[in-house]
């Protein structure tokens, strides 16, 4: 059985990687790659020459390719010959100077050993001939530029992306030489009043922690690198965007951590377990009259959930309530077939398997918002509690019909196999023949689809989110495509991908533990 | 049994006779009622009232999707210019224009007639759906026989499908429409390019359950080439399953275009869709309400006809309803 899971979850991780590369190969070598300067603002402002070298910088930051810069170069060059003062030198303003004239810069001795040092290592050149008035006077951004470029090769992305997905903080993660005191320890945490494991030389402070935010206990140690964002989020990395909390600031009484012990207290949005380490060097002013030490890069408080935990926490209470109200309706349809609520339930799992979900998630929202008030924009909404309720039946409405369906399927399968014959020959009574027999035998199928359900859920939630504006992963998706953000759009697809398929394996392990009959592995007997 | 052995010739011919060339033939068939199958699914279909009404529906709405819009070319930007013809509800459309059939429905936020666009946009819909169904449903059937049948193909399919079979269908098509561009075809091909899959996987299946079925084994033992036990043993025991997995299909396709139409990632603005028109009408919907609920509905109407004229012609080609 572990031998059988263990090649389960290989088997999962290959076809993860898999999909990831052919995700990686279409969106980077199909998706025109200037469409990520549709929305740069900073691209709008820069003009000529400097527009063209901004776009390779930008190409590199996004890992299209890596470049190396002709003026960096020379500069290298230089130090090494004349140390810090290599600017002054006349021989260094020459060279570097070199590329302004189009004409002869290939004549120049350090232009040329730019070019074969590159050339050898396989890489291409772009020159950014300079741009003149007739004056000879450069125009605005016109400098000139050499650029020896190589393009990315997607099994080096791919290799650059697996290798830094998971990352484990250490306390020699900061390379600050002033740190001498690096230690992983208990203490207490003066924020929570429960203790905190604290680190000193690690990136976070707050290894873990404890606040009033749901699920309570947040951890800082380990995480999962989705990869950064190009447009939507510019530069941020994703597992960031997906867990911080989004919605307005959230301003509490607290203290600095400069005031601890003392009765000052301030009003303010900062969330304190979020401090990052800042090099010494960097500290501002200000921060040093506020931080006992080095941990002084923050994130704030807000009042809305993370964008993952809106999609979860509307996932699992859509799963759960599809569950308890679909598998008891289920079975009375199939007890009482062909009667009235057999008839009702039917007429709604055809509704709701052909009617598209937009078209039946917009009858809900006008009619919860016709008759009970409830918001259907989650940006608009004041209460932002009940913006959660009209969403989270619309993706309950599938499931329930779905479950509705199969529950009453199996019952009536079970209802006509000869054990529940023989039961009724017995003398049982039909109570007992449907709880003790029948369930527990349709119930083998449900079990199975379970992990699926929540999945679906989540999925269900492209939909949902998009109609209802709510800032949840789906949505981060639907509008990752539209801005051009390939970076997002390999992280979901990570993401889904690696859920459905922890389902596809959970939904299979749970059949096997609710039906002693299945063997999973075929070494053990039956087999399949 | 001494009588029998020695009649006489004489009395030989009195019992026994030579038949006839032309008699010959007739005495071979075995007399039993005729059976034509798509006859018998007709004949059970017909029989239900609802389903009459069904097809009635299902023709009137192909025709007015594929006719009203000849009669009426649909242009959004028809009226874009007369900024009075924008948001106009039913009455005052009608007003405005004459009574003209076309703004039955009033205008949208272009002053575009609402009445021809969910005509049109249903047109597209239609279309879209049949087409994906046709190609997926041909490839699904064909490699999902294939599949089922041979052990070797098998093993090797299993694997494609444990990658690519477990991942949410509208992820795929979200990001293959990103990949490709929008476009009527684009979603053709992000629709079809994995979409077969789940069908050929459902087939590979239920051909592997009849394969194994004596009748298969006894084909099989005569000697009977495979491609022959497929189309003659398997594929039609299958015709019923066929029907009902496309009267699921098509409904699906139908909810991913108007969903990615309305996300603005599905058609081109250019083509007419019910996606694009429920999105031009969400602002405003209650506001102007006539502007949203026409394209709703019809998304609805045309996928729940599809959805129960499918089932309802899959009961009927289930050989098991044709007993009388």
């Amino acid at each position: 059985m572990k031998k059988y899971l263990f090649k389960r979850i290989l088997f999962s991780v290959f076809s993860l990687i898999v999909v990831v590369v052919l995700v990686m190969i279409m969106v980077y070598s199909l998706i025109e790659r200037s469409a990520i300067f549709q929305t740069d603002d900073t691209w709008n402002k820069k003009s000529n020459n400097d527009r063209g070298l901004y776009e390779y910088v930008q190409y590199q930051k996004f890992g299209y390719l890596t470049f190396e810069d002709y003026t960096t170069f020379v500069k290298n060059k230089y130090i090494e010959v004349y140390g810090d003062d290599y600017y002054k030198q006349s021989d260094y303003l020459a060279d570097k100077n070199a590329i302004q004239d189009a004409a002869t810069f290939q004549q120049n001795p350090t232009v040329q050993e730019f070019l074969n040092k590159y050339a050898a290592k396989g890489y291409e050149f772009k020159y950014f001939e300079p741009m003149l008035y007739k004056s000879g006077k450069t125009k605005p951004g016109g400098t000139g530029y050499l650029l020896a470029i190589d393009n990315t090769n997607v099994f080096v992305r791919l290799g650059k992306y697996i290798a830094n997905f998971f990352s484990f903080e250490t306390t020699k993660d900061v390379k600050d030489p002033n740190l001498t005191d690096r230690y992983v320890r208990f203490e207490k945490d003066p924020y929570s009043g429960l203790f905190a494991i604290v680190g000193s030389g690690t990136q976070h402070k707050y290894l873990l922690y404890f606040n009033d935010r749901f699920p309570y206990i947040h951890q800082n140690w380990f995480r999962i690198n989705l990869g950064t964002s190009y447009t939507a989020y510019r530069g941020q990395e994703i597992t960031n965007v997906v867990t911080t909390p989004t919605g307005d600031l959230k301003t509490t009484r607290q203290q600095f951590p400069i005031d601890l012990g003392t009765d000052k207290y301030t009003d303010t949005a900062i969330d304190f377990h979020s401090v990052t380490y800042n090099a010494t060097g960097e500290l501002s002013e200000v921060e040093k009259t506020q931080f006992t030490d080095n941990y002084t890069v923050y994130s704030y408080q807000r009042t809305g959930l993370t964008v993952i935990g809106n999609s979860f926490i509307m996932g699992i209470i859509s799963t759960l309530m599809a569950y308890l109200i679909g598998l008891p309706i289920g079975i009375a349809m199939a007890r009482k077939k062909d009667g009235f609520l057999d008839n009702i339930g039917n007429a709604y799992i055809v509704f709701i398997s052909a009617v598209p979900s937009l078209a039946y998630i917009f009858m809900l929202a006008a009619f919860g918002n016709a008759v009970f008030h409830l918001p259907y924009k989650f940006a608009t909404a004041e209460t932002k509690v009940l913006a959660y309720i009209l969403p989270t039946i619309s993706l309950t409405l599938p499931g329930l019909g779905s479950l509705m369906k199969w529950m009453r399927r199996y019952m009536i399968d079970q209802m006509n196999s000869d054990y529940v014959k023989f039961a009724r020959a017995e003398g049982l009574s039909e109570k007992e023949i449907f709880r003790i027999h029948i369930s527990r035998n349709a119930m083998i199928y449900i079990v199975h689809g379970i992990p699926g359900s929540i999945l679906f859920s989540l999925v269900g939630g492209f939909i949902t989110e998009t109609a209802y504006g709510i800032p949840g992963t789906g949505r981060l998706l639907i509008n990752a495509i539209h801005q051009h953000d390939n970076g997002i759009v390999v992280a979901m697809t990570v993401f889904y991908t690696s859920l459905s398929l922890a389902s596809v394996i959970l939904g299979d392990l749970l059949l096997a533990k609710a039906d002693p009959r299945i063997s999973l592995s075929s070494d053990k007997g039956g087999g399949r | 049994m001494e009588e029998m052995m020695n009649l006489s010739p004489e009395q030989e011919n009195e019992l026994f006779r030579f038949l006839g060339e032309d008699e010959k033939a007739s005495s071979e068939k075995i007399i039993a009622p005729r059976y034509s199958y798509w006859k018998s699914v007709f004949r059970v279909f017909f029989r239900k009232k609802s389903n009459i009404i069904l097809l009635t529906l299902f023709i009137l709405l192909l025709v007015s999707a594929f006719i009203i819009p000849l009669i009426f070319p649909y242009d959004v930007m028809e009226n874009v210019t007369d900024s009075s013809s924008y948001n106009l509800s039913p009455t005052a459309a009608m007003t405005k224009y004459g009574g003209s059939i076309k703004y039955l429905l009033g205008t949208g936020s272009s002053g575009n007639s609402i009445f021809l666009g969910i005509f049109a946009s249903a047109q597209t819909s239609l279309k879209l759906a049949f087409i994906c169904a046709a190609i997926n449903m041909f490839i699904g059937v064909v490699l999902g026989a294939v599949w089922g049948y041979s052990k070797k193909v098998d093993s090797v399919m299993l694997v494609f499908y444990n990658i690519f079979g477990n991942i949410p269908g509208l992820l795929v098509q979200s990001v293959l429409v990103y990949v490709i561009g929008s476009g009527f075809w684009s979603l053709v091909i992000a629709f079809t390019l994995f979409g077969w899959l789940g069908v050929a996987f459902f087939f590979r299946t239920q051909v592997m359950i009849i394969r194994d079925r004596e009748y298969s084994l006894a084909s099989r033992c005569l000697g009977t080439p495979i491609n022959r036990i497929i189309s003659r043993n398997v594929l039609p025991f299958l015709t019923s399953v066929i029907v009902t997995v496309l009267a699921s299909e098509v409904p699906g396709y139908i909810s991913s275009e108007v969903f990615l139409s309305y996300a603005g990632l599905g058609l081109s603005a250019s083509v007419p869709s019910l996606g694009r028109m429920i999105q031009n009408g969400q602002t405003a919907f209650i506001t102007y309400p006539w502007t949203f609920w026409p394209p709703v509905i019809m998304a609805s109407l045309v996928a729940m006809i599809l959805y129960l004229l499918g089932q309802h012609l899959a009961d009927a080609s289930d050989p098991r309803t044709h007993m009388l």
